[in-house]
């Protein structure tokens, strides 16, 4: 299943998408994309991916998370892992729980954090545990 | 307010004056009559004709009496409550006795002659100042009747008169009528005249006591409004967030104003609609409501052109836009005014009370004052937090083309695209390595504007600094030896942990690590000591061997961008934003920085931090 895994890539910057789908390509995942939240959550509906990789800032400033959200809120997507790229520094996006619960009120919806530039050899390492964990 | 306001606040200033003056009449008493015993022991000794077994009756008969008074002021003392009426009674009964003791004495030192007649006045005095206003008549009255039926009594006889005391021929006289009708009369006026004065007097204490009241309970209700005011701004000030900051207002402002509930409604940003922002004490259903839409509520319309709106009682208006649902809520009466910040209107401050007619006009004087406050305080956070939003935003705006150009060099490079050459790889990392320098001064950017919004000191746990140096160090070692720095460091233990936030002192210490290898030239020496200095303070002390500062610069090292002539000369790499970031973090912490530094010989960079 890994190989042929189907990855969503939900990011508003086309290039970054093109750097990250190249990379996936290379080792053979299926990879869809999505320029918004709202056409992601559209595309998730259509098929269910076997993981998403989220960008946090796109329309507005929390879509990232408000989808995230609104997923693990529903029993049919709750379980896909989410990789979240973020321009946050490292440690504010460790220290992320506690600084944006206030904001979100829930529990934290991510899987994990993939900080940007993208490095290569990290998302494929990233995507590979994921799919790992959820085998 | 123990200032004469406690006497007064139960009108208790003379019924207080009472209630004390009543023991301290037997006190006196006591002294009148062993005076009055050893005077007429003297009296009788030197001159003779002195009726000294009278006198001593009479104190004798004081002396009993006032011994009864003893024990009835001890037994009145120790019951409670303290009645006033059995203190009246008292004071009643007290003049009442001396007066007799005074008629006796005043007939038997010659009546209408006798030297002690003026005594009558004092107790008139006494008796108005004590007791309700007639009181003093009455017994300035009561003394006249009795001395003009002696005097009438004596005249025709029935009576045996006295010799007049100190008289100089100690003849016994009858009254003789012209005369002393003339200084009957005379005494009449007087006691009168003084018991009018001392009435109105005391009328007029009365009445300026209730005004002093009055005036004190106004004064010490403004006063608790003004400290609850107080805390309100005080409370406003700390929040960070502005739902926070709403949501003290609202609450502050129904208990300062005593009411069930308080709101704030914002206008959205085309200005047509208000919405509740924070409320406190109203319904679920009665916030659930639409939002208010602006041209068709004729209030709120008025409310934001600046009218102030209060309604006594709301049942009698037709205005409202949903008038079943304050019923539904209870709202009997509310007041309403602008937020504004000079001339900009930008929401609407509520309060609602049960009853009716809640709202005075000192109550709404009172209700502008927090709203304007309140105002203020909304837009000063507002403005806050849109500038660091604005950095972050601007900063991330920056940060993604960066990355995304970063990312596709690095997909590049590492071959996914295919083949490159090692000349072609060379221009890659060195690509790299400049969007990585850009990459640093929109993350410097973006996290101080991060900071800016504070990390809530709640999160500050104990953090060993001692460790946290021997943490950092390697990170530089390799920098510091390519240019044959030395970097020598001694913690003195045991070293208190200060209070704060890893993150935070990562970014500190790393900054000033950075900074003393970046300035220091090759072969130079960088010395760190960290110890405790005094009882409750920790220190951290770089000092190095490198440029120096300019004096001159000395008062620009923590403006934003601000770099050293020197600084520039000797690398182009730097931000100008790392000793703001130090200085960023070391308010959060509490801590401080001292800066010394000589040109040419190095700088001192000395750090300090309350212990956990």
């Amino acid at each position: 299943m890994e190989r042929n895994a189907d990855i969503l890539i939900i990011d508003d910057d086309r290039d970054l998408v093109s750097s990250m789908r190249t990379v996936l390509e290379s080792k053979s995942y299926q990879v869809r994309i999505a320029g918004d939240g709202k056409i992601g959550y559209a595309r998730i509906q259509e098929k269910t991916p076997d993981l998403i990789i989220l960008d946090v800032m796109m329309t507005t400033d929390t879509e990232g998370f408000d989808l995230a959200y609104k997923l693990r809120n529903q029993v049919a997507y709750q379980d896909i892992p989410i990789l979240m790229v973020t321009s946050f520094p490292k440690h504010m996006a460790e220290q992320g729980p506690e600084k944006f619960q206030h904001i979100m009120g829930e529990s934290w919806p991510v899987t994990q954090f993939l900080e940007k530039p993208i490095d290569p050899e990290e998302l494929l390492t990233a995507v590979a545990n994921l799919l790992a964990e959820v085998d | 307010m123990q200032l004469g306001y406690e006497l007064i606040k139960n009108q208790f200033f003379f019924r207080k004056e009472l209630i004390e003056r009543v023991g301290w009449f037997i006190r006196l008493r006591w002294l009148f009559v062993c005076a009055g015993f050893m005077g007429s022991i003297t009296g009788h000794l030197v001159w003779r004709p002195f009726p000294l077994g009278c006198f001593l009756n009479i104190f004798l008969f004081i002396a009993v009496y006032n011994l009864l008074f003893y024990l009835f002021y001890a037994w009145l003392n120790a019951s409670r409550p303290k009645e006033e009426r059995f203190y009246v009674f008292f004071a009643n009964c007290q003049i009442g006795f001396d007066l007799l003791a005074l008629g006796l004495m005043i007939h038997f030192t010659g009546g209408i002659h006798s030297p002690f007649l003026f005594f009558i006045l004092l107790h008139v005095i006494i008796s108005g100042i004590l007791l309700p206003p007639p009181s003093c008549f009455v017994y300035g009255l009561l003394m006249l009747t009795a001395l003009g039926t002696t005097i009438l009594l004596q005249h025709s006889g029935l009576l045996a008169s006295q010799p007049v005391l100190f008289h100089s021929m100690p003849t016994v006289h009858a009254p003789e009528m012209p005369q002393t009708l003339f200084l009957f009369v005379i005494d009449v006026a007087l006691v009168l005249v003084t018991a009018a004065l001392t009435t109105s007097i005391k009328i007029s204490l009365r009445t300026k006591g209730r005004e002093l009241l009055s005036v004190s309970k106004d004064l010490e209700a403004n006063n608790k409004k003004l400290n609850a005011l107080y805390e309100m701004v005080k409370e406003m000030g700390m929040r960070t967030g502005l739902q926070e900051l709403m949501d003290a207002a609202t609450r502050h402002g129904a208990r300062i104003m005593g009411v069930k509930a308080c709101a704030v409604k914002l206008l959205d940003d085309q200005r047509k609609k208000l919405r509740f922002t924070s409320t406190y004490g109203l319904s679920g259903d009665y916030i659930a409501k639409k939002a208010v839409d602006i041209d068709k509520s004729v209030i709120n319309r008025r409310i934001i052109e600046g009218q102030v709106y209060a309604v006594g009682r709301l049942q009698e208006q037709d205005q409202f836009q949903y008038p079943e649902d304050m019923q539904k809520e209870g709202i009997a009466s509310m007041a309403c005014l602008p937020l504004r910040v000079d001339k900009m209107i930008f929401g609407v401050f509520c309060v609602y009370s049960d009853v009716a007619d809640a709202f005075a006009e000192s109550d709404i004087r009172f209700f502008t004052l927090m709203s304007d406050l309140t105002a203020l305080a909304i837009e000063n956070l507002r403005s806050e937090l849109n500038k660091t939003w604005f950095l972050q935003k601007t900063a991330h705006q920056l940060r993604s083309p960066l990355n995304a150009v970063h990312s596709m060099l690095r997909t590049m490079r590492k071959g996914y695209l295919g083949g490159i050459d090692p000349r072609q790889e060379e221009s890659l990392i060195r690509c790299e390595k400049r969007i990585e320098a850009l990459g640093i001064l929109i993350g410097d950017l973006l996290g101080l504007g991060i900071r800016r919004t504070g990390i809530d000191p709640k999160q500050f746990h104990p953090v060993k600094v001692g460790q946290l140096v021997e943490r950092l160090l390697p990170m530089y070692r390799a920098q510091a030896d390519e240019k044959g720095i030395k970097i020598e460091y001694a913690i003195q233990e045991p070293l208190p942990a200060v209070m704060g936030d890893d993150a935070l002192f990562d970014d500190l210490f790393s900054n000033l690590i950075s900074n003393a290898v970046k300035y220091t030239p090759k072969g130079g020496l960088i010395d760190i000591v960290v110890r405790t200095e005094g009882t409750g303070r920790v220190r951290w002390e770089i000092q190095d061997t490198g440029i120096g500062i300019p004096e001159e610069e000395m008062p620009h090292l923590f403006s934003e961008f601000f770099r050293g002539q020197n600084a520039k000369a000797i690398t182009e790499d730097g931000t100008g934003l790392g000793l703001v970031i130090v200085k960023e973090i070391l308010d959060q912490l509490n801590g401080t920085i001292q800066v010394n530094s000589t040109m040419g010989k190095g700088t001192c960079m000395t750090l300090r931090f309350p212990i956990a």
